[in-house]
């Protein structure tokens, strides 16, 4: 975490030292308490995998996962984060391939206009490392806070169960 | 979006908390940020400062006292109430719907605290605590103080705190060997927002006894029926009884609830009756389960 000192003042509110770790870099920088972690992440970062639907927390393309845990980056702000590790879409490829996960969706056709993707493969991801092997209700029930207006889901959870069946289940879990 | 100019602190433990609330007019309480973080966007309450509780430890116990009571801190999240062990033994419907608010996302941040202290009427808590009796555990500059959960939801978006006071946490009594619970909801879809609500409490064998009637979503506040409640008291525990004494709501005269696209003001007070019987029916079961 950054070092204790005490945020400065304006007329936008306070500003905040703060350090993450995302996808395993180090960031330090300063950040207004009115900024959401979706913004800091897009617009401070230029990590624009992360998207933005519905602004309300409603549709769930802002998905990441901070300190292991399943969040949508509209509903926190980025003072939030200081000293956390958070993990985006930008993580998921290792050395430039796709992982399993993000093949599968490939493969299957788990994707059409793409908007939902970066939320829905966070979510798969947090899913299976919870339950390397779910069930299609259990797919269901994990991706219920990530909306889709293009696929129907079908091929979304044909994707997340073909990529537990390929490994991507036993390989997050074993990640944790 | 860019949220209105604010400025945010993490206080270290409850009494800089309480110190921070006070050194301002638009301070507000930031728990979960599920609901809050929307009001900030929305700009439709004036908030200056944000005190960050969410990480205080203080806050984020779960204590099982010795006669099997539960304190629960303000800020313990859903999901943290459906996976502790703690809470699924001494109150198992509590952890079953935390489990069912919303989605993943929502239950990873949302917290006991903040789904009581908003007050919003459809919200999942709300009633099953007053079924299960808790009581809140208020902390304000001048010191503690105890509400009843029934006294607590005071109407549309206010609780019963006064400016200053953060909710510490919840106790909920043990319940006794023959006691039971229900809750019921119609929901526009799997796991979401709520039409109508119904949260009961029986306990006794074959003679009902601590009837507790919750009616939730028909009116700013959830409230307990007390007519329905007596005709259970002292009844026979049976299907009979039950559908009986829920004749009591009738078409549901005295209820306030709201119409929105998704149902009329009418149908909800229809809907409460229904589904009074079957939470208390429910809770019968339950309790003669165990
Ligand atoms: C898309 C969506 C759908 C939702 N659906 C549901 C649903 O179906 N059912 C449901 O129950 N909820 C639902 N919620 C709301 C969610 O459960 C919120 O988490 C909850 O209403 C507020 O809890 P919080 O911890 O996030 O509190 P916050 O948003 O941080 O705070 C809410 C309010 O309570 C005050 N407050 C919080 N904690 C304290 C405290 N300890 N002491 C004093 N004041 C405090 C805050 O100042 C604020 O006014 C939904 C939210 C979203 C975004
Ligand atoms: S943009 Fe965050 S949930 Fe829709
Ligand atoms: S692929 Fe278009 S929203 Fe899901």
């Amino acid at each position: 975490m950054s070092d204790e000192r005490d945020p400065v003042v304006s007329d936008e509110g306070t500003a905040h030292a703060i350090e993450v770790t995302i996808n395993g870099e180090t960031h330090k920088r300063t950040v207004l308490a009115r900024q959401l972690l979706v913004h800091f992440l897009r617009d401070t970062l230029g990590l624009q995998g992360t998207h933005v639907g519905c602004d309300t927390g409603s549709c769930g393309a802002c998905s990441v996962i901070v300190d292991g845990q399943l969040i949508k980056s509209c509903m926190m702000l980025a003072p939030q984060v200081d000293g956390a590790s958070i993990e985006t879409v930008e993580g998921l490829a290792q050395d430039g391939e796709l992982n399993v996960l993000q093949r599968s969706f490939n493969e299957n056709h788990g994707l059409q206009c793409g908007y939902c993707t970066p939320g829905m493969l966070m979510a798969a991801t947090d899913l299976l490392r919870r339950n390397p092997n779910p069930s299609e209700d259990e797919i269901r029930h994990g991706i219920r806070g990530n909306i889709c207006r293009c696929t129907g889901y079908v091929n979304i959870v044909k994707s997340i169960k073909a990529a537990a069946e390929a490994g991507a289940g036993a390989a997050e879990e074993a990640s944790r | 979006m860019l949220l209105e100019s604010v400025e945010y602190t993490r206080p270290r433990n409850l009494d800089e908390a309480l110190r921070a609330l006070a050194s301002r007019e638009g301070a507000a309480v930031l728990a979960g940020g599920q609901s809050l973080v929307n009001v900030l966007k929305n700009r439709v309450a004036s908030v200056d400062l944000l005190v960050d509780v969410s990480r205080l430890d203080e806050l984020r116990r779960i204590e099982v006292g010795a006669d099997g009571g539960l304190e629960i801190g303000a800020c313990v999240t859903y999901d943290e109430l459906e996976r502790s062990d703690d809470i699924r033994g001494a109150q198992p419907m509590l952890a079953s719907a935390a489990g069912h608010i919303e989605d993943r996302q929502i239950r990873n941040r949302g917290t006991i605290g903040g789904n009581c202290c908003l007050s919003d009427p459809s919200n999942n808590l709300p009633p099953l605590l007053i079924a299960l009796g808790a009581t809140m555990n208020v902390q304000g500059p001048g010191g503690g103080r105890q509400v009843p959960a029934e006294d607590f939801f005071f109407g549309y978006f206010m609780p019963a705190l006064e400016p200053g006071e953060i909710l510490r946490s919840i106790s909920i009594p043990p319940l006794a060997d023959d006691a039971g619970v229900g809750y019921q909801a119609l929901s526009v879809g799997h796991d979401s927002k709520a039409i109508v609500r119904a949260a009961a409490h029986v306990r006794g064998g074959d003679t009902i006894e601590d009837a507790r009637v919750v009616l939730a979503v028909v009116g700013p506040r959830p409230v307990r029926h007390s007519a329905m409640e007596d005709l259970l008291n002292g009844a026979p525990a049976s299907a009979e009884t039950v559908e009986r004494a829920s004749e009591a709501i009738g078409d549901g005269d005295g209820l306030e609830p709201i119409s929105d696209a998704h149902g009329s003001a009418d149908y909800r007070r229809r809907v409460a009756r229904v589904l009074a019987r079957r939470a208390v029916y429910e809770a019968m079961m339950r309790g003669a389960r165990s």
